[in-house]
């Protein structure tokens, strides 16, 4: 359908234009990889598409032990970053795991939250990170952990006429996500497995992408890996409770089955994927 | 050799379909049926007709004052009263804009019953054949063929392995969308298209508009990319009683998504196979398919005959049965798919020809080496086998297998697949040869539709017949108006039948020249970087020298033609139904080696070596560019392609996203052998290529997997989730 592309060069004129009731319904576009397909065969509707592209979000910086992910940053410079590949090697597999690298000049980690895609790579390994979203609106901020902004397939925590500003991720040098798909390349993964051991509170994460509505943790899992390198025993264990954990999705692209056989594979070899970087430690 | 169309396309200077415009066009739009089975009650134009930018809007109402007798009744542009399949076109309108053409179809109300659909064979036909007669009105072509004692060599076995495989649908992914530009004017119907068969266009767009095909003109624009899709008429038909109505131009073209959806192609099937053997030799085998056609018609079924003669292999059986049922169901007709339906049954064929010698303890290759037709052989339906590159081909894939047994780490997979085919002759093919002092035009029907059959394939037989420069060659595509007939870039038919053509139009334009020189023996031609000359022994004549004034510009003309025969098959053999017979056989042996995730059940292939039966290679590059991509789409069918059929008859699928062929990131490096010297029908003995490559592909494929895990996979494609169920980890 045709719409009007609005681009603003600041954060006030881009919340006041999505906010504008005038000229029919907005929608804010970052990268447009999701978003312009969906316009494109009328499962969303909107007039007027405000881009975020000219908004100063495209970058990125470290607070601390945190990455500040810009919204508007394209995925292919967060995988190319060294600090971040050293850091975050669990996003860094995430965010190569996105589409095709042409793909991954244009998407963003920002658009990829909004849009809530069930199959989502990035947002597994965000919510076994603890990453947390920071949102600007005409009333200021609020920061909203990505476990509470991501609730359903398609639906989030932003409220209308709000954009995400920036994703903020504490750094887990052990951490991974590995995926699986009917074709390595360009598709959309049938099962994401993330996990992340953190050091406060200490402790494993785990989450999965792809089998349920929303990418979820899986808290019963995390609980088997109560040391920080569990023996393989115990990962089978957290593999097995990790596969029990709930009645997964059948679709077009898998069978429930078929997914919780590889949710528990696919857990042990993120947990020892995450490891590698300690081999002997 | 650089192909002469590569300048062109780099620069984006081909025009194709898409790329059609005229002044004072309007654009079409196809209004779709809601429902994929019901009996359209009316259908309601007037709100569509009264929206913005729009000219004209037409229904099954309209086309009685618009087509001679309302245009053919058997197959009405639109269903008069029946719809049978979800998006098939019921009515069409055209605007001034593309936006205005779509958003007053949507205001078109379509009145229409809704029935359940037949869209899952085995869900309608779950014991068959025994469920299944040939009288079930879902029957559209049932066909029977044996030969031999098969009671008694199945009574005498030591061993029947039984099978049953599935395949499921794939599309064709050109590039190019289907699109074409219309104008009717005094009595002229005149389409230009992106089309494989400019004359199969013309025949058929006139058979189903009513009118004689001499009013109607078709003229080609360069294709991106056929595979079969473009083979008959499509659009044509729709833009023409559109332009009819508007007396306007009118363009109408596809998205992707309607090519997917609409578009015509494989379906899904089943088949059910029993080998008897007896001392290591295999006795007897009954092959049985059910084969979804989709809305096709009855009477109208090809496919059937012709592909399940694939389904015994190139071996020698003393005795057969084959029988096959084409089913109608709630889809878009059956449509041809590169190498209709082959590579799905050499899958079949070849997987369990494979396991058979597995059970038996006999290596593979050896066990087909026993069986495999060899020149003076004859077919199940008698027709004599000639030069076949089979077992040349299996020797150097045995040899192949061996060598990456010793280099490949172990666990690596090595399959073999055996495919064969049978280069078409058509209808028949011409060609008119126009020789001018500087160059030799090659006037014909077809346009290169990507394979490089036309602009290199055609140019390779000039050069090596006249013995001149590819620079001096040029291959025009006239409209149908003017071109000498053929029957179009399909079966692998182009360069070995229009080949033909130009060596019997070249043997009159060097007799012609010989006369007009007064020499003694046989001319030739050269050229002197200058100018072309007419050799006799010593003596060189320039071509302007021997132009007639009214052959100044148009040059001297000879004109060829090659009607080949595919020879008879034995009719008492056939007890039902219609087979067709195969000629000119080739071979196609692949080896792939592969890696199996016993865990997920992936499969990657990590080698691949190909041995193609060619009779001649007349391009090395065009040779091994084909197989390349032969082999690579292969691999997309092997492990990747399905289309879903939703129980509604909604394609669940139609898109890139989720029907996946392959990415560049899939295909292994690829070994081409060309295997010569079993020479074909063709120029020189060539024989076609433009099928072959992709048969023995997911045959090779599941062999390798099976070589890997021990386990069989019995369905295409070998997604993960399909081999995983193989390995018994769900």
């Amino acid at each position: 359908m045709p719409f009007t592309l609005e681009q603003p060069t600041t954060v006030e004129e881009a919340l006041r234009r999505l906010a504008d009731p005038t000229g029919g319904p907005a929608v804010a576009i970052a990268g447009g990889t999701d978003l312009l397909l969906d316009l494109d065969e009328g499962r969303v509707s909107a007039g007027r598409v405000v881009s975020l592209r000219r908004l100063p979000w495209n970058r990125l910086q470290w607070q601390g032990d945190s990455l500040v992910v810009g919204s508007t940053l394209p995925f292919a410079r967060l995988g190319a970053d060294p600090a971040v590949r050293a850091r975050l090697p669990g996003l860094v597999d995430a965010v190569d795991a996105v589409g095709s690298l042409a793909l991954r000049h244009r998407a963003t980690l920002g658009g990829n939250l909004g849009r809530a895609a069930p199959a989502s790579d990035v947002v597994p390994i965000l919510l076994a990170l603890g990453a947390t979203v920071r949102l600007v609106g005409i009333g200021g901020h609020r920061d909203v952990p990505v476990g509470r902004f991501v609730r359903s397939s398609r639906q989030t925590d932003l409220a209308p006429g709000e954009l995400i500003e920036s994703i903020s991720i504490p750094s887990a040098p052990v951490s991974a996500y590995v995926w699986q798909r009917v074709r390595p390349a360009n598709d959309v993964s049938q099962v994401g497995v993330a996990v992340a051991r953190s050091d406060s509170p200490s402790g494993w994460h785990v989450a999965l992408g792809g089998v349920l509505p929303a990418p979820t943790r899986v808290v019963e899992a995390e609980a088997l890996l109560a040391r920080r390198r569990p023996n393989d025993a115990e990962v089978e264990l957290a593999a097995q409770a990790a596969a029990q954990r709930a009645t997964f999705v059948t679709d077009k692209r898998a069978t429930e089955s078929y997914r919780r056989r590889l949710v528990s594979t696919l857990v042990r070899r993120a947990v020892a994927r995450a490891l590698r970087t300690e081999v002997g430690g | 050799m650089t192909r002469s169309d590569a300048a062109l396309k780099s620069r984006g200077g081909a025009e194709y379909g898409l790329d059609l415009e005229t002044h004072g066009m309007l654009h079409g739009v196809l209004v779709p049926s809601p429902v994929a089975s019901g009996v359209l009650r009316s259908i309601d134009l007037s709100a569509a007709r009264t929206a913005p930018g729009v000219v004209v809007a037409v229904g099954p109402a309209e086309l009685a004052a618009l087509l001679p007798n309302g245009g053919d009744a058997e197959r009405p542009v639109f269903p008069r009263s029946r719809v049978m399949y979800r998006n098939q076109p019921v009515a069409a309108v055209a605007a001034r804009t593309l936006a205005e053409a779509r958003a007053a179809a949507r205001l078109v109300r379509v009145d229409v019953t809704n029935e359940p659909p037949l869209i899952d064979l085995e869900e309608r036909f779950p014991e068959w054949p025994a469920s299944l007669t040939s009288h079930d009105p879902a029957v559209v072509a049932h066909v029977v063929a044996r030969h031999g004692d098969l009671a008694a060599a199945f009574r005498t076995a030591d061993l029947v392995h039984s099978e049953t495989y599935r395949t499921s649908g794939i599309e064709h992914v050109a590039l190019e969308p289907h699109a074409c530009l219309a104008v009717v004017r005094d009595g002229t119907w005149h389409v230009t298209t992106t089309t494989q068969t400019p004359f199969g266009v013309r025949e058929d767009a006139a058979e189903i508009l009513g009118i004689p095909q001499e009013s109607l003109v078709v003229e080609g624009t360069w294709v991106g990319g056929g595979f079969g899709s473009k083979g008959a008429a499509f659009l044509e038909p729709y833009a023409l009683l559109l332009a009819a109505a508007a007396g306007r131009p009118v363009r109408l073209a596809f998205g992707y998504r309607d090519e997917f959806q609409v578009g015509r192609s494989t379906l899904p099937a089943v088949i059910r196979l029993d080998t008897a053997v007896r001392n290591g030799t295999i006795t007897a085998r009954r092959v049985r398919l059910l084969l979804d056609t989709g809305a096709s018609l009855p009477g109208r079924d090809f496919a059937t005959g012709y592909s399940i003669g694939f389904l015994l292999g190139p071996y020698r059986i003393p005795a057969f049965e084959m029988e096959g049922y084409a089913i109608r169901t709630n889809k878009p007709p059956f449509g041809p798919h590169r190498a209709p339906f082959a590579p799905q049954c050499v899958f079949a064929i070849d997987s369990h020809t494979d396991g058979l010698a597995r059970r038996l303890g006999v290596d593979p290759v050896e066990f087909r080496l026993r069986h495999v037709w060899r020149e003076g052989d004859r077919t199940p339906l008698d027709q004599p086998v000639g030069p076949f590159g089979a077992a040349a081909a299996l020797e150097l894939a045995h040899a192949k297998v061996a060598a990456w047994r010793r280099t490949l780490p172990a666990g690596t997979g090595i399959g073999v697949g055996i495919g064969f085919w049978s280069t078409s002759t058509g209808a028949g093919g011409e060609v008119r040869l126009r020789l001018t002092a500087t160059e030799l035009v090659v006037e014909q029907a077809e346009h290169e539709i990507g394979s490089g059959s036309i602009v290199r394939g055609l140019v390779a037989v000039v050069e090596r017949y006249f013995g001149l420069p590819a620079d001096r060659v040029r291959v025009t595509s006239p409209s149908t108006a003017t071109a000498p007939f053929d029957s179009g870039v399909f079966g692998s038919r182009t360069v070995a039948a229009l080949g033909k053509a130009v060596e019997a139009a070249g043997e009159k334009l060097l007799e012609t020249l010989a006369t007009r020189a007064r020499a003694s023996g046989p001319v030739r031609l050269e050229f002197d970087g200058r100018r072309l000359l007419v050799v006799s022994g010593r003596t060189k004549v320039p071509v302007s020298e021997l132009l007639q004034p009214d052959e100044r510009e148009g040059g001297l003309v000879a004109e060829g033609r090659h009607y080949g025969r595919s020879g008879a098959i034995d009719a008492s053999r056939v007890v039902e139904g219609t087979f067709y017979p195969y000629t000119d056989f080739t071979a196609s042996v692949h080896v792939a080696a592969v890696s199996v995730d016993r865990e997920t059940g992936s499969v990657k292939v990590l080698r691949y070596a190909a041995f193609q039966d060619i009779g001649t290679v007349l391009d090395a590059g065009m040779f091994r560019g084909q197989v390349e991509g032969g082999v690579a789409m292969g691999l997309g069918t092997a492990l990747t392609e399905e289309s879903l059929w939703a129980p509604d008859g909604r394609m669940a699928n139609p898109g890139l996203l989720d029907y996946r062929i392959p990415t560049i990131a899939e295909i292994p490096p690829i070994e081409v052998v060309a295997v010569e010297g079993f020479l074909g029908a063709g120029p020189f003995g060539a024989k076609g290529l433009g099928e072959p490559p992709i048969i023995p592909v997911p045959a090779a494929v599941a062999n390798a997997v099976a070589d890997a895990t021990g386990a069989r996979v019995t369905e295409l494609p070998l997604t993960p989730e399909r081999v995983a169920r193989a390995l018994k980890l769900l």
